[in-house]
């Protein structure tokens, strides 16, 4: 029994030692080292372009040692950017304000991507194959599913309805994650769905049809996520800010002109099926921040009554 | 200090202590993902002692009481149907014991498939997790009969539905109320995670809608609240046991001296 | 399941060949629904294409690092759930006024469900490892706690005046007379825990986002890659099985001696 006893103790000093493996916060640089620096992001199309970038050398070039770190979502990356775990995080133009009306410090530093401003988008409002509803004013009283309830799914489509003539308010939604909403719309438990990217193509696959692009109806090339990070890294390395923001503005720049290198990249961070990656629609990456469509956002959100204190747009942007 | 003094003491102690320390420590906190205590607590009544508690609180709850029921009434039904056949037993258990370790919220986005987006999944999610430890535990208790009650039952020619009723069950009672217990505590933890993907309304739908929005304080306050549940419904599953078992302590107490 | 007691089931042969076909049922099953429609197939895969996508993941090495990753954290948050379960039941249990006062606070604490802590350890600590391993070991711990300290209580009263005639010293008692006692409990309690370890490892993967093999399942269902998701879920579920047989394995290693094997004590 003694031996058993060593061995049990042994074994479990054994698997606590190896506990502490990871660490969490990158260490200070060094002068003449590179920064290590970790980003949060979702791993979606939308990223491609820092995937991109830290493939053809933009941030190692610059004295940056990137480490891409995939998260669920903004609730999870913004406290991440906050508590300086994550140096800079990826999140949509919406949760963004939101996290401003409440008095996170954020900033953001750079864009993330845009809508492709025509009507292939890479989102789109559908419906099923035989559904009776033709245009976005016929959903008022009906049921559409979003990914996450009062965030942008929810201010686009609303705008959707708005500029078909239809009564916004009456439009309910369900949250519902994107990969179950194809084959909830093809049961029926949903009346319409708004989805991005591979899931558009999905719905296509099983005979679904679109009835509007409404990051298109929302604004004219809206910009739908942008990259942040928190006030007191500003403060405490406004040089690695502006480094990584430079760096940034070239990825995006490459990525929306090779856009075959771009899907070449998504294969790699994500498991989408090659043959789905060849028919996917792109958004655009701009590598300048759409200001005007930030601004009608926040419009749009508060008189929908998502933010309840007007945002400060230029507070928010750099 | 009279015996009953000293008693409520002790029981009140340790708690006191630790939330006056939380409540100090956490006083001129300026962390927006750590607020101070007092704001929780006010958070607290202004977010559930509304119209939340009809609208979100009682429907998660009545799915988790519906869900509880069903699986108990699987898992026993299933467990002694198992636990007398040994044939039957063998069959099943790979395939039990490779469902068992599933995950719940991988589970979810199948269930969604079959059962919709409704208080159906919901409750499905619930049962699907709760009723291992019934099953598990029936199983074990029926295979672990008394060998010598038993033999007096087919001495006295003890047959059929008496047999099942006075040996079987009752013998098997304790293990069962056992993987009951354990089946409620893993049932709450369903019935927020039923609510965190495709749901409208409930207690954990609501709490992940405040993490979503930045509200912290009225999340911290659900966290709070979804602790006191846990506390009030393991009270009232003592309570139950008491009364169901109050002849196999006694026997146990008994045996003990 | 526990050891003895195969006399009525017949030859142990007999057991694995019933124990494979209802495998092999359940496989057919799974086959047939979807080529039925009973479920959608595009959504829920047979098995031959689950099989296929699973080879497929195999020869990746972001799988076996995943693999790796959750291994890793459910041996991380196990390891220091039942280190200080094990220490502070016994601690606990030894001092009758200790466990006077703490049980109030552990009956209160103890129910709290882990995923309650989720919205809390996102914020705290983001998409990281720690973040998982926190809900880890708060879930894992009660096991752990609840039954030494059942164990301890357990001591036999004769036991315990003999070796107080003998005047055996604190730790002398500790090892001679509680550790024997409660380690069949704290070796359940390892048991109940490991399960309740591996699926809140593979919980906060998913729903948090931390490194392993549940945040590969979450990326598969976002790039909509629905056999390779399956293919993962599939993985789980083996993954617990050979959790569950290498602690039922350690279990009867280290209770070789005692003369029979506990059951569960009603907690």
């Amino acid at each position: 029994m003694r031996r058993n006893l060593t061995a049990l103790l042994f074994v479990t000093a054994l698997l606590s030692t190896a506990a502490c493996g990871g660490s969490t916060t990158p260490a200070p640089s060094q002068p003449g080292q590179p920064d290590k620096v970790t980003v949060g992001v979702i791993p979606i199309l939308d990223v491609a372009p820092i995937y991109l970038g830290e493939q053809q050398g933009f941030f190692s070039s610059r004295d940056i040692d990137l480490t891409l770190t995939p998260a669920q979502g903004g609730a999870a990356i913004v406290p991440a950017v906050v508590s300086g775990q994550y140096q800079f995080g990826f999140s949509n133009v919406i949760s963004l304000l939101l996290a401003q009306s409440t008095g996170l410090p954020l900033k953001v530093v750079s864009n993330g991507n845009n809508s492709t401003g025509v009507d292939e988008d890479f989102a789109a409002l559908m419906v099923k194959a035989d559904s009776p509803i033709t245009s976005p004013a016929d959903l008022a009283g009906k049921t559409v599913a979003a990914n996450t309830l009062k965030n942008i799914v929810e201010t686009s489509v609303r705008a959707s309805v708005r500029k078909a003539g239809g009564d916004a308010a009456a439009v309910r939604f369900t949250e519902l994650p994107f990969p179950d909403q194809p084959a909830a719309l093809e049961a029926g438990r949903v009346d319409a769905v708004f989805v991005v990217e591979p899931f558009q193509q999905a719905v296509l696959a099983q005979g679904g049809r679109k009835i509007a692009s409404s990051y298109v109806d929302a604004a004219p090339n809206l910009a739908v996520a942008l990259y942040f990070t928190s006030q007191q890294l500003i403060a405490a390395n406004p040089d690695l800010v502006r480094r990584f923001t430079e760096a940034m503005k070239e990825s995006l720049a490459y990525a929306d002109s090779h856009p075959d290198e771009a899907r070449a990249i998504i294969g790699t961070y994500t498991q989408i099926a090659p043959e789905v990656i060849a028919k996917l629609t792109l958004p655009k990456w701009p590598a300048e921040i759409n200001r005007e469509s930030v601004r009608t956002l926040a419009d749009l959100a508060t008189e929908d009554g998502l933010l309840t204190k007007p945002a400060d747009v230029d507070a928010l942007l750099p | 200090m009279t015996a009953a003094l000293r008693r409520a003491t002790l029981v009140v102690a340790l708690p006191a202590a630790l939330l006056t320390a939380w409540w100090f420590a956490s006083a001129g906190s300026t962390d927006f993902y750590r607020p101070p205590l007092s704001r929780i607590l006010a958070a607290f009544g202004e977010t559930w002692f509304g119209p939340r508690l009809v609208d979100d609180v009682l429907p998660s709850l009545a799915r988790l009481g519906l869900g509880y029921a069903m699986a108990l009434v699987i898992g026993v039904t299933l467990g002694v149907a198992t636990g007398l056949s040994p044939r039957l037993r063998a069959t099943l258990e790979p395939v039990l014991e490779f469902l068992r370790a599933v995950p719940p919220p991988v589970l979810v986005p199948i269930l969604i498939l079959v059962a919709g987006i409704g208080n159906t999944m919901k409750v499905l999610v619930i049962v699907s997790g709760c009723v291992w430890p019934v099953l598990l535990n029936t199983v074990e208790g029926v295979r672990n009969v008394d060998g010598v009650l038993a033999d007096t039952c087919r001495s006295y020619r003890i047959r059929g539905q008496a047999r099942l009723r006075h040996l079987v069950l009752r013998s098997a009672s304790p293990q069962i109320v056992t993987g009951a217990r354990q089946a409620l505590s893993i049932g709450i933890i369903l019935m927020v995670i039923s609510e965190m993907f495709a749901a409208s309304s409930g207690l954990g739908f609501t709490i992940v809608q405040f993490q979503r929005g930045f509200a912290i304080p009225e999340m911290w306050s659900g966290v709070l609240l979804l602790g006191l549940l846990g506390v009030a419904l393991s009270v009232v599953f003592r309570v139950v046991e008491h009364r169901v078992l109050g002849w196999y302590h006694g026997i146990r107490a008994v045996q003990r001296q | 399941m526990t050891a003895g007691k195969t006399g009525r089931t017949g030859k142990p042969a007999g057991r694995v060949r019933l124990g494979l076909a209802g495998l092999l049922g359940f496989a057919a099953l799974l086959e047939l629904a979807p080529r039925a429609g009973v479920v959608p197939e595009r959504y829920a895969p047979p098995t031959s294409r689950i099989v296929a996508a699973l080879v497929e993941q195999a020869g990746e090495q972001r799988f076996w690092t995943a693999l790796a990753d959750t291994a890793r954290t459910w041996a991380t948050g196990l390891a220091i759930a039942v280190v200080a379960g094990v220490a502070l039941g016994v601690l606990i249990g030894a001092t009758p006024l200790l466990r006077a006062a703490t049980a109030s606070t552990i009956e209160f604490l103890r129910p709290i469900p882990s995923v309650a802590l989720i919205p809390l350890v996102v914020v705290l600590y983001g998409a990281t490892r720690s973040s998982t391993l926190v809900l880890v070991v708060y879930a894992a711990f009660w096991q752990v706690l609840v039954q030494v300290l059942h164990g301890v209580a357990d001591i036999d009263p004769v036991a315990r005046e003999t070796a107080l005639s003998y005047r055996l010293g604190r730790w002398a008692r500790v090892r001679w007379l509680v550790w024997p006692t409660a380690l069949p409990y704290a070796m359940t309690g390892v048991r109940l825990a490991a399960s309740v370890a591996l699926i809140l490892t593979i919980t906060g993967e998913l729903v948090i986002g931390s490194p392993g093999l549940g945040r590969e399942i979450a990326v598969a269902q976002t790039s909509g890659a629905v056999p390779q998701m399956y293919a993962l879920v599939l993985v789980t579920g083996l993954v617990g099985v050979a959790a569950n047989l290498v602690t039922r394995g350690a279990e009867r290693r280290v209770l070789a001696w005692h003369p029979s094997v506990r059951a569960e004590v009603p907690v």
